[in-house]
């Protein structure tokens, strides 16, 4: 019995190891995403929004000449797992480029093996600065996620336009909430720089009981704040701030980064939203201000995830492609050291609009969309009343 | 004829000799599949010194592997030290850890001394998480450089190899070194003495044993070797992360250990080689290699408790038995 068991298995793994080999014309594309665990919430839509243009260019004939092929493997959420599957990808499945990672940890990680492999990357989520930084940046390494400095500014472009002087920051005390806070207090002070940060509190990462930081900040009397709280944790602030009176104390001017105005953020806060404050994300369903283009990819998204209020994330697994295929299309090549020349100072119309990878960081100016948070008898969640997409152009170095 | 075979023959030369022709025969793809092994089954190796041989369950032998994975490649990125230096630091820094950790851990028995090991490895995660200036916090200490391999192009056979390669050979001697040192230790009357600590610590502080400062002996010779095991992992996973020293690491070693055999010395090495090979190959077809691991360990501690090596160690014992019968 138990031989017959090792062999039912040895026969398995044989049979799973002879992979269905791709058309050699065919270009490939790995995507290393979360596919496992809480973050494959955020994974599984970016993913799929990568694969609905492929879906999309494949149709039209490919570029080239040729088809796209999507290669998506689970990281797991894992620095190292996202580092042993790129070099997978790379150096068995022998894909042409790599565009995918998802945290703060994964993109700097996946980063140093594209390098070595001269394989042009593109990072459509991570956003710490550090990634992009003179220091980490080399030729093959693209980003078009947003950044901590174009979050942080974006937030403080918009507390400095409400009529308030004494402005606090609430963030969990790690790399990502240090860096968007510390662009968003800098930029603040630069603009306006009569307003005086009154109040930091800084919960850790994961914390259960906010009560004591959200007591501490209301005892400085602060008229504004600013958040970068994200994910559950947000939801965890919420639901002991709204209690204590919270919102109510500093008027609703509640400037909320880390996705917290996204879909995923709203739905999972239901009816305890509050509503009033702002919130951010990388994509909304209801830009009825928005132009034709952006309104078409929402319709074409509905179809493709069958979602009538589709997620947030898609767009920047859409995005990070489009900006790759136009690399390839202006590179006429598929060889990554000429996608990479040609990717330097690209313009892409994607649907939220015109994206510029600068020269000088590889960085695209990525903004994202802010907005009042609001209960629209339409939906059973709330949602930005007219969001406003930040170009952040105007306040890049 | 076959008894005598499998005992004459030097299998560990064998397949040493084996190892050294992965980069010429196979792919660049399976060169760093072997090196992700290697590294691996020298961590796992080491916890079965605590877990096999002493009979301690450690709930966080990953503490160590980052440890020695960020003292490493930050002497060597930081502070420019040649690898020469920065390899034995490394084991050094998680050696001297695990003296100042096991100093506590061994006064403790069972499931108390296994809390308090998990205790000590989160401590070492936040402080790896939180520490930015140093350690690079979440977004992990990037780009740690290769060592200087230039050297290794004069030998013979290795002038034309990519770096990728020339670290593979540098990993299996190294490696192989450690687990000769490792097995020696295992078998020495020290081992000996580890053991009997295993069947019986009542028994052996009867006669005469220490026992905790053999526990604590053990305890330091298994974080030294994780710190060398979590050395080679930084370079060779070309940055070092938090999640080295998480509780889900020390899971997945204890997983390779159960895996391959706490009983058999090269167990935790034929455990690390199965779940990364497992992992490549099921991970390319679904995202519930979660679900499939625990399948398998579930069928494993039920039918194979001895794990794969143990089990084919039974195998051939009683194939033996048939035929002198």
């Amino acid at each position: 019995m138990r031989t017959l068991l090792l062999a039912a298995a040895g026969a398995a793994a044989l049979s799973l190891g002879m992979s269905v080999q791709a058309d050699a014309a065919d270009i490939k594309i790995g995507m290393p995403m979360i596919l496992s665990g809480p973050g494959a919430l955020f994974g599984e839509p970016t993913l799929k929004g990568a694969q609905m243009f492929v879906d999309e260019i494949n149709a039209k004939g490919g570029v080239l000449g040729r088809k796209l092929q999507l290669i998506s493997k689970d990281s797991k959420g894992n620095a190292d797992e996202a580092v042993r599957v790129a070099r997978e990808m790379i150096l068995k499945d022998e894909v042409d480029f790599i565009v995918g990672t998802f945290t703060g940890a994964e993109g700097p990680a996946v980063s140093p093996i594209a390098k070595e492999n001269k394989i042009v990357f593109v990072a459509p989520v991570s956003k710490p600065d550090a990634l992009t930084a003179p220091k980490n940046l080399h030729p093959y390494l693209f980003r078009t996620a947003t950044t901590t400095t174009i979050e942080g500014r974006s937030a403080a472009e918009l507390i400095a336009k409400l009529p308030v002087k004494r402005v606090a920051t609430i963030s969990p005390d790690y790399a990502y909430g240090q860096e968007v806070t510390a662009a968003f207090v800098a930029h603040l002070k630069k603009i306006k720089p009569e307003m005086e940060i009154v109040d930091q509190q800084w919960p850790k990462l994961g914390e259960a009981d906010y009560t004591p930081f959200i007591n501490a900040q209301l005892a400085k009397q602060p008229e504004a704040v600013f958040s970068s709280l994200w994910g559950g944790h947000f939801v965890t602030f919420i639901k002991q701030a709204t209690p204590l009176g919270y919102f109510k104390r500093i008027n609703n001017n509640f400037v909320a980064g880390g996705e917290a105005g996204s879909i995923e953020s709203a739905k999972a806060i239901g009816d305890d939203y509050p509503l009033g404050i702002w919130g951010n994300s990388y994509d909304v369903f209801n830009w009825e201000d928005g132009p034709a283009a952006h309104k078409d990819f929402i319709e074409r998204l509905k179809k493709f995830t069958g979602a009538e209020q589709p997620s947030s994330w898609p767009s920047v697994g859409y995005i990070a492609m489009q900006v790759l295929v136009e690399g390839i299309r202006k590179a006429n090549s598929t060889k990554s050291d000429d996608v990479a020349k040609a990717l330097l100072g690209i313009t892409v119309d994607t649907p939220i609009g015109k994206q510029i990878i600068s020269p000088k960081n590889h960085s695209a100016n990525r903004g994202q969309f802010w907005g009042k948070m609001v209960k629209d008898p339409r939906y059973s969640f709330a949602v930005m009343e007219k969001p406003v997409y930040v170009d952040p152009t105007p306040f890049l170095d | 004829m076959t008894t005598r075979l499998a005992r004459t023959v030097p299998w560990m030369t064998v397949a040493f000799v084996a190892a050294l022709l992965i980069p010429v025969v196979g792919t660049r793809f399976y060169t760093s599949v072997a090196t992700d092994v290697l590294i691996l089954g020298l961590f796992a190796t080491s916890l079965n010194l605590l877990l096999g041989t002493t009979g301690l369950v450690s709930f966080g032998h990953a503490a160590y592997f980052a440890i020695g994975a960020y003292v490493c490649a930050i002497a060597m990125k930081t502070y420019d030290v040649p690898f020469a230096l920065a390899f034995p630091l490394a084991g050094v820094a998680s050696g001297v850890a695990a003296l100042v950790f096991g100093f506590f851990c061994v006064r403790l028995t069972k499931i108390y001394f296994a809390m308090l090991t998990l205790a000590f490895a989160q401590i070492v995660w936040a402080i790896c998480f939180k520490w930015n200036d140093v350690t690079g916090g979440e977004q992990g200490f990037n780009n740690v450089p290769y060592p200087d391999l230039g050297w290794m192009e004069a030998l013979p056979g290795l002038a034309s190899m990519r770096t990728g390669e020339l670290y593979f050979y540098l990993t299996l001697v190294l490696v192989s070194l450690c687990l000769y040192i490792l097995r020696r230790i295992t078998n020495s009357p020290f081992g000996r003495i580890l053991t009997t600590i295993r069947e019986n610590p009542e028994r052996a502080e009867f006669v005469g044993i220490d026992v905790r400062r053999f526990e604590l002996a053990a305890f330091v010779i298994a974080g030294l070797f994780a710190g060398l095991a979590g050395a080679l992992f930084g370079i060779f996973n070309r940055g070092v992360f938090p999640d080295f020293g998480y509780w889900a690491k020390s899971a997945e070693v204890l997983i390779m250990v159960i895996l391959g055999g706490m009983g058999q010395f090269f167990g935790p090495l034929v455990g690390a080689f199965t779940l990364v090979a497992l992992n490549q190959q099921i991970t390319s077809y679904t995202e519930y290699w979660p679900l499939v691991l625990g399948l398998l360990l579930i069928i494993l501690l039920y039918a194979f408790p001895a794990g794969i090596l143990g089990t084919a160690a039974d195998l051939v014992k009683a194939l033996r038995g048939r035929r002198n019968a």
